[in-house]
């Protein structure tokens, strides 16, 4: 269940990203508000998978899912390319996340 | 850091407190038990407003691939290791190898972010998924 709960609060903080983004400064009144309602929403599910995460290995987890998950976004709506650096980061992020789990740590 | 004509507060003093603000924010979201205890939770929406307000007000004058990069890796660290020092867990020497994986991987892939590479007809306008979308319009080395 923490998992799902992780996944939840990583679309949210995904969304907060693009909604920051276009909040200008938050100068842009409905994307504030979109990022402040995303981010309550995926603070809340954080906090769920965080009963049973130890914090600083969902966080963790938490934050490098949402940063893959903005920057494969950025591929696919937004024009970017997916070079070979991003492409490592990426692995490099499964690698710690899958070696967190088989350590039973999360 | 020259910055001609802005605010005097120094935006890598403002980011590393942005930084700091965030693993406040890690740390008392956990300490809240799911929005349960009320002070934790009243602690966790300040920080996650603080966090949100100092990293864009870093952003506006350092670079955001830079600035976000910094930022995560401060938040992931951070967490990792006072999370064990305010709360009932532990922190073994895998766990850290691990997590020590996780947050180069989010330091690399955010500096490997850099909106440049993106083609774009416009580049004032070109969208960007960060939490600054405007390029500082002073002058940066």
């Amino acid at each position: 269940m923490q998992w799902l709960y992780l996944a939840i609060a990583d679309i949210f903080e995904i969304t907060v990203a693009i909604a920051a983004g276009k909040a200008e400064g938050f100068k842009n009144r409905p994307w504030t508000v979109v990022t402040l309602l995303s981010g309550a929403i995926g603070t809340y599910f954080l906090s769920k998978a965080l009963l049973t995460f130890d914090v600083g290995v969902g966080y963790a987890i938490w934050t490098s899912i949402a940063g893959i998950g903005i920057t494969l976004l950025g591929v696919l709506l937004f024009n970017q390319r997916l070079d070979w650096r991003k492409a490592l980061g990426i692995l490099v992020i499964i690698a710690g996340v899958v070696g967190l789990q088989l350590s039973g740590a999360a | 850091m020259p910055n001609s004509g802005r605010s005097s507060a120094n935006p890598w003093l403002v980011l590393l407190l942005a930084g700091g603000f965030e693993v406040g924010y890690a740390l008392s979201v956990g300490g809240s038990h799911g929005f349960t205890r009320l002070t934790w939770s009243l602690v966790a929406v300040v920080f996650f407003l603080l966090t949100l307000w100092a990293l864009s007000v870093a952003l506006r004058s350092i670079e955001v691939s830079i600035g976000y990069a910094v930022w995560a890796g401060i938040g992931s660290a951070g967490a990792a290791l006072l999370g064990p020092v305010f709360f009932d867990e532990g922190l073994s020497a895998f766990q850290a190898l691990w997590l020590g994986v996780i947050i180069v991987g989010v330091v690399w892939l955010k500096l490997a972010d850099r909106p440049q590479q993106a083609p774009s007809a416009d580049p004032q306008n070109t969208p960007q998924v960060a939490v600054a979308p405007h390029e500082p319009q002073d002058a940066r080395r």
